[in-house]
């Protein structure tokens, strides 16, 4: 009895540790074309995929491959037809129409039409749909009604006018599922666990916080896909992922380590594709903090801008995953225009310091860490520069992205820092989208402006380019607007990040958005 | 015997309750706002706002902290804020993974760890002890993270033999469970190898060895039986370590355990995760304690628990 207790304790051990999970497929030889599993490693493990709940691009990007938006974009940000084939606005600009695609079914089989648009878009909008995101899509100026003109023609009445309205139609928020699926288990209308969409692959199976599984769509409306099913692993620690594709266990990952970048690119086995993307990084001065008046001089600022070398940060910290910034936005986005730059000049910077009497200046920088690619590192590099032009800094101080979001997102009168670290990068590709963080009315904790800037013909420039109806009249608009902020230079103007991603040389046709997403849909063996 | 067990079993309930409420504080004071986190920050006001109200996050502290016990009381340990799964779950679909490799590795650094030891003890200061010693200073030494790394090198990489990460079929297990085992078998061994040293110099080896038994039994039957009850003790320790490495392993080896769960929560502010795996986490140490205090009975006959 004695001994056998513990022996039972050990057998015990044992019996669990041999109820193993099931066992692999092994890749097996593919074709030209076809190919039999895509085995995908990314770092984070979605939160939901119900399509109204997203908020991250690599959630998004599983969802995207299951259910389509109306419209999306293309490489360059350009905003695209999909499941609608056409769309009109009202002369008011307060009404859009969308002409949709015929013959397409979701998946379940059932037909896609505008009534299924409407009980998305609807579900989207509905505040008893748990943790729904409808961003700009709802609330009073957002989507007011959904109507059913035809089986093919669906009505958005806007509660003001939106000129972007069809980009921020592209979101994944507002894809379209099959209503009929919302009610099966485990869906339910308020809370989608498997969406049905008409993708090119649908759901298979998901274990948390390891993999989900999807297979093709074999009825797809488009371009089938070639490979039979997708394996997106779960490996939040990059250089794990970087480990499996080396071993040969997955075909494609997201985000290598960033020093290892240059020994990925020499691996003759290995494809690294330095994706778009719309995220700028910039270092946001507090414009407004009343200890330190000198940083509400444009002259200081910019002379902040003069101190820093971009192009050799991007070169040696970012190892080329970034192209300096030349506007206070992404190039993808519609209304960019090039307004200028910053050219590293060290004496220039000093002598505008001096000039302003803030030569000696101390200054606080803090940063977050692992929040973007090899964040901390650059705010290290962007303290030696402004050291060496003379200022005194303190940090930079770095914290997880929570802990860092609860400091830099906080009413003026609580800012505790000079300058922070910080990424942008708008849901839609839209100058609407960045100019949210130059507007007086998103200073936090309204919204994320947190340098507290504002400029009154910032404002009513902005304004007229979100609200004309004419394109060129939106992008003059925009222009302007831009060129302004550049000088006023409520940043550090950094960069514009690349997204980075590898493929092993097997495998073909893995393209990047500027949303951050890479698209494997359509991925072939080579 | 069973009065023990009971009364072991009602003393542990204010434990549990003490740990409930230390974690309940300790997530909230945590700097960082879920509902910002859980809405991103590309999110409106409004929509951060009813996030807000529907996690019950606008509630007061105290109303949070009652309505977390009302319910512990029940066994439901409340919604995920990151997923808005039910908190038991998301535990449920994690634990057995980290259950399969915690007791994996501490069989593999039991059934290692004890070996070695005696096999060290008897071969003291030869080649051998020198090699065994040297290896269990390394197994406690090297860095768990560093150690799974190599092992992914060489066996994954270079060797092609076994997956890199991942649980997705048998081979799976076999690198985060060596590397798990790895400091659990020197600790073991290390003690194993001097509680031997101190038995073997013991008046009754020198007389089980002049009656006539032969060298295993002495070994077995006689030292390692007397040798245990520290090495025993070591063990139940031994529990607790292989649960912070085993935080460290998952990540590494994209383990779907619930180290990972745990620090992946911290990372989301996901509140009602974090308390639900640090409460498992905490009633498993008492029931390893427990488990740990009957096997010295069993260990040792003159231990009884009335």
């Amino acid at each position: 009895m004695r001994n056998r207790s513990l022996t039972s304790l050990l057998l015990a051990g044992l019996v669990i540790a041999a109820c193993g999970t099931g066992g692999t497929s092994s890749n097996t030889s593919a074709g030209p074309k076809h190919g039999d599993k895509l085995t995908i490693a990314v770092g984070i493990d979605p939160d939901t995929l119900d399509p109204a709940a997203q908020t991250t691009t690599t959630a998004s990007q599983v969802v995207d491959m299951m259910a389509e938006p109306l419209v999306n974009i293309d490489e360059k940000g350009v905003v695209k037809p999909l499941l609608a084939t056409k769309w009109d606005q009202s002369a008011d600009g307060l009404s859009w129409t969308f002409t949709l695609r015929s013959g397409v079914k979701f998946s379940d089989g059932t037909p896609f039409n505008a009534q299924a648009v409407k009980f998305s878009i609807d579900r989207l909008i509905n505040s008893k749909t748990q943790a729904t995101q409808p961003g700009v899509l709802g609330g009073k100026s957002g989507i007011q009604s959904v109507d059913v003109v035809d089986d093919a023609n669906v009505k958005f009445t806007l509660g003001s006018r939106f000129a972007p309205f069809a980009a921020a139609m592209t979101q994944t928020n507002a894809a379209i599922i099959s209503p009929a699926s919302a009610s099966v288990a485990p869906n339910t209308p308020t809370h989608v666990v498997q969406p049905v969409g008409t993708g090119p692959y649908k759901f298979k199976d998901r274990q948390a916080g390891d993999h989900i599984t999807l297979e093709a769509n074999k009825a797809y409306w488009g371009q089938k896909p070639n490979y039979d099913s997708q394996v997106l692993k779960v490996v939040p620690d990059a250089t794990s992922r970087e480990s499996l594709i080396r071993a040969g266990q997955a075909d494609v990952i997201a985000l290598p380590p960033g020093n290892d970048l240059p020994a990925l690119q020499h691996d003759s086995s290995l494809n690294v594709i330095m994706g778009p993307s719309d995220r700028t990084i910039q270092i946001v001065i507090n414009t407004v903090d009343p200890k330190n008046t000198l940083l509400q001089k444009p002259a200081v600022r910019q002379a902040l801008n003069y101190a820093v070398d971009k192009d050799a940060i991007i070169k040696t910290v970012l190892f080329g995953a970034a192209v300096p910034l030349d506007a206070p936005m992404s190039k993808a986005l519609f209304g960019y225009c090039s307004v200028g730059s910053y050219k590293f000049d060290q004496s220039k910077a000093k002598q505008m310091l001096q000039a302003a009497g803030a030569s000696g200046m101390t200054v606080k920088l803090i940063s977050p860490t692992g929040r973007y690619l090899q964040d901390s590192k650059v705010a290290e590099a962007v303290a030696g520069y402004l050291t060496q032009a003379g200022l005194k800094v303190e940090g930079p101080q770095t914290s997880d992205w929570p802990t860092y979001l609860g400091t830099v997102n906080v009413a003026p009168a609580r800012a505790s820092t000079n300058l922070h670290l910080l990424g942008w990068a708008p849901a839609y590709m839209d100058a609407s989208q960045q100019f949210q963080q130059f507007l007086p009315s998103q200073i936090p904790p309204a919204g994320l402006n947190t340098s507290y800037y504002g400029n009154p013909q910032v404002t009513e420039l902005v304004t007229q380019g979100n609200s004309a109806t004419d394109p060129s009249q939106r992008k003059k608009a925009y222009c302007d607007a831009q060129k302004i902020v550049w000088t006023d230079a409520p940043w550090i103007f950094l960069y514009n990040q690349r997204y980075p991603f590898v493929t092993t040389n097997k495998v073909k046709n893995v393209t990047g958005l500027p949303n951050e997403k890479f698209v494997t849909s359509w991925a072939s063996p080579a | 015997m069973t009065t023990y067990l009971v009364r072991r079993v009602l003393v542990s309930v204010p434990t549990v309750l003490g740990v409930a409420t230390v974690i309940f504080l300790l997530v909230h004071l945590l700097p960082g706002d879920p509902a910002r986190v859980i809405a991103g920050v590309n999110a409106t006001p409004a929509d951060v706002e009813r996030i807000r109200h529907q996690l019950g996050l606008d509630q007061p502290g105290w109303q949070q902290y009652l309505t977390f016990l009302g319910r512990l009381a029940h066994g439901d340990l409340g919604t995920s804020t990151h997923t808005l799964n039910p908190v038991t779950a998301e535990i449920a679909a994690r634990a057995p993974y980290t259950a399969e490799l915690a007791s994996l590795s501490i069989v593999v650094a039991i059934a290692v760890g004890v070996a070695a030891g005696v096999v060290a003890a008897t071969r003291r200061n030869t080649a051998v002890d020198l090699l065994i010693s040297g290896a269990a200073i390394a197994g406690v030494s090297i860095p768990v993270y560093w150690l799974g790394l190599m092992l992914v090198v060489l066996f994954a990489i270079d060797l092609r033999v076994l997956p890199a990460a991942g649980a997705g079929g048998p081979t799976s297990i076999v690198l985060p469970a060596i590397t798990l085992a790895s400091f659990s078998v020197g600790f073991i061994a290390r003690q194993t190898r001097s509680a031997m040293l101190e038995v073997l110099g013991q008046d009754f080896v020198r007389t089980a060895r002049a009656k006539g038994a032969g060298e295993p039994r002495v070994l077995v039957r006689h030292a390692l039986r007397n040798a245990l009850l520290p090495v025993v003790t070591t063990i139940g320790l031994q529990f607790g370590t292989l649960l912070g490495g085993a935080v460290l392993t998952e990540t590494v080896f994209a383990w779907p355990g619930i180290g990972r769960l745990l620090v992946d929560s911290i990372f989301f502010r996901d509140f009602p995760v974090v308390q639900g795996v640090v409460l498992l986490i905490a009633v498993a140490f008492i029931a390893v304690n427990l488990v740990t205090d009957l096997v010295y009975a069993v260990v040792d006959p003159r231990i009884r628990y009335g």
